[in-house]
């Protein structure tokens, strides 16, 4: 006689190798989706934080005006600092478009303050304040403070982001549907077993039970599997991405954060629950047929 | 095993002009009224097809009927729903005709099945589920699989899985069917050792004439979807298997 009783519900093993492959894969792309959208956002908070309380200010006219122009911007309360922008920096700063040959001596380059705010908190009221003194003085400039850029980025990465979560939550009810009907087909295939144990005097619960470990196993398994991969792939394809020679202003830091530890680590719990929550859903429904 | 909600001379079973119609046109059983004393052991015969294995799962909770009542230990079992029929069925044996065992488990772990469902921890059943399957003659067989036993072996794990946690009442069909004579009356010494030990009520839907002649108890006939009492000796021929 063995030594530990088999479980009452066999092991169906072709049927549960494919089930396994798909929640694998569902939660791959589902971890994939977080991992990257998680990155994508920490990647512009990074951003937007560096630029935030960066002044730009483009001076029209001749050296004279962007002396007086460098002397205001200095004078103006809440202003940290104020510096033009030597030929040589402006350069620099055309070097991805104009290439590293240098810009010809004839070409005019615009001529630019770079300030700091003091404050990233009262920073538009001293953007204000900067504007009005330039305009009384009868300097013609433009005063950039990024904020049209980074809000256009958070844009786009809020809607990248929610375009993320939409996946997840597509691929959270592919995953749910893909289950149920899996257990489904594991209830008809073993309705001699279900019936037997409800004869037997089993309740649905103790019935149900069976379902649920079974596939609560097989979730956090293959969920498991499935967010070792995506960590595998985002860090393949960043990898990838780092090593061409694209300029990428904007590229994601895959790293092992708490946010990112949270991703990898809930996705087999939450595909598990959500495994063992369908199988309940679908035995309790199928056994209410019964007398 | 005995619970408490039985009084002494309720019947274990009762049904009160039980039909059972799978449409207009098609009664399977249409007026059957019947009732078991407790400790009673009875013989349900009757022509193939005549409805005894419907009867037996009306009894163990099988199937429910489209017209009258079926009473089990005093309750009326129309009156409670689907969560309070399990306690019921664990206070009944049933031996299936088809057997029912699970491939996927041992002779063994088949027969401990009720005690498993029960709650039981296998320390405190295994003994009893041994010496059991050895009553049966199959103590060299209790790690076998259904699938190497043959058809008697198997009918013999089936009777031992209903009787191992002693029930009220014991629902057989065709016990014997499968079964030499030797064996056929060893398990009916079980059947009728449980019955006389225990007090424990036996229905055995059954064609086997020789064993209901030899039994000596109470048989009942199923014809025309009805139910009448009758004496061993005037059971017609074609009450036995063609």
């Amino acid at each position: 006689m063995s030594a530990s009783l088999s479980p009452l519900l066999p092991k169906e093993d072709a049927r549960e190798a494919a089930l396994f492959f798909v929640v694998c894969a569902l939660c791959f792309l589902a971890a994939l989706s977080g991992l990257v959208s998680r990155s994508a956002y920490a990647a512009a908070d990074a951003w937007t934080d560096e630029v935030t309380g960066q002044i730009t200010i483009r001076v029209r006219g001749d050296e004279a005006a962007l002396g007086q122009a460098v002397e205001i911007t200095q004078a103006t309360p809440g202003i940290a600092s104020a510096r033009p922008i030597t030929r040589g920096e402006a350069e620099e700063l055309l070097q991805p478009w104009l290439g590293a040959g240098g810009v010809p001596v004839s070409l005019p380059l615009p001529k630019l303050i770079a300030a700091e705010a003091a404050s990233t908190a009262n920073a538009s009221a001293v953007i204000d304040a900067l504007k009005k003194s330039l305009g009384a003085a009868g300097l013609d400039t433009i005063v950039d403070d990024h904020l049209v850029w980074s809000g256009d980025v958070r844009k786009a990465i809020d809607l990248a982001g929610l375009v993320a979560l939409i996946a997840v939550g597509l691929l959270g009810a592919t995953g749910l549907a893909v289950i149920a009907f899996a257990t489904h087909a594991t209830l008809l295939a073993r309705r001699d077993i279900v019936e037997l144990l409800h004869l037997s005097g089993a309740r649905d619960t103790y019935i149900a039970g069976l379902f649920e470990r079974r596939f609560l196993m097989l979730g956090v398994q293959a969920g498991a599997l499935g967010a070792l991969l995506a960590f595998g792939g985002a860090a393949f394809i960043l990898y990838l991405l780092r090593q061409s020679d694209a300029q990428i202003w904007l590229l994601p830091q895959l790293s092992l954060s708490l946010a990112d530890g949270l991703i990898l680590g809930t996705s087999p719990l939450i595909a598990g629950v959500a495994s063992m929550i369908a199988a309940r859903v679908t035995v309790m429904r199928s056994l209410s047929d019964m007398v | 095993m005995r619970e408490q909600g039985l009084a002494a001379d309720d019947p274990v079973l009762r049904l009160d002009r039980v039909g059972l119609s799978y449409g207009p046109e098609s009664d399977v059983l249409a007026d059957v009224s019947l009732s078991l004393p407790p400790g009673s052991l009875t013989f349900l015969t009757g022509p193939s097809g005549a409805g005894k294995s419907t009867l037996l799962k009306l009894a163990y909770l099988g199937l429910r009927p489209t017209a009258g009542r079926v009473s089990l230990f005093g309750v009326d079992t129309s009156r409670l729903n689907r969560r309070d029929l399990a306690p019921l069925r664990r206070r009944i044996g049933v031996v299936f005709q088809e057997f029912r065992l699970l491939d996927h488990l041992s002779a063994y772990e088949n027969v401990a099945l009720p005690l498993r469902v029960a709650g039981a921890q296998e320390r405190a059943y295994r003994d009893d589920v041994i010496e059991l399957l050895t009553w049966v003659g199959l103590g060299d067989r209790l790690d076998a699989r259904p699938a190497t036993l043959s058809g008697g072996e198997k009918q013999r794990v089936a009777i031992a899985r209903a009787v191992v946690v002693k029930p009220d009442l014991i629902l057989a069909d065709e016990p014997t069917g499968n079964v030499d004579e030797e064996m056929g009356d060893r398990l009916f010494r079980l059947f009728r050792e449980l019955n006389k030990r225990l007090s424990t009520t036996i229905l055995i839907a059954t064609h086997d004439l020789g064993m209901i002649r030899k039994a000596k108890a109470e048989v009942l006939r199923l014809a025309d979807g009805m139910v009448v009492r009758v004496s061993p000796q005037a059971l017609a021929p074609k009450d036995a298997p063609a």
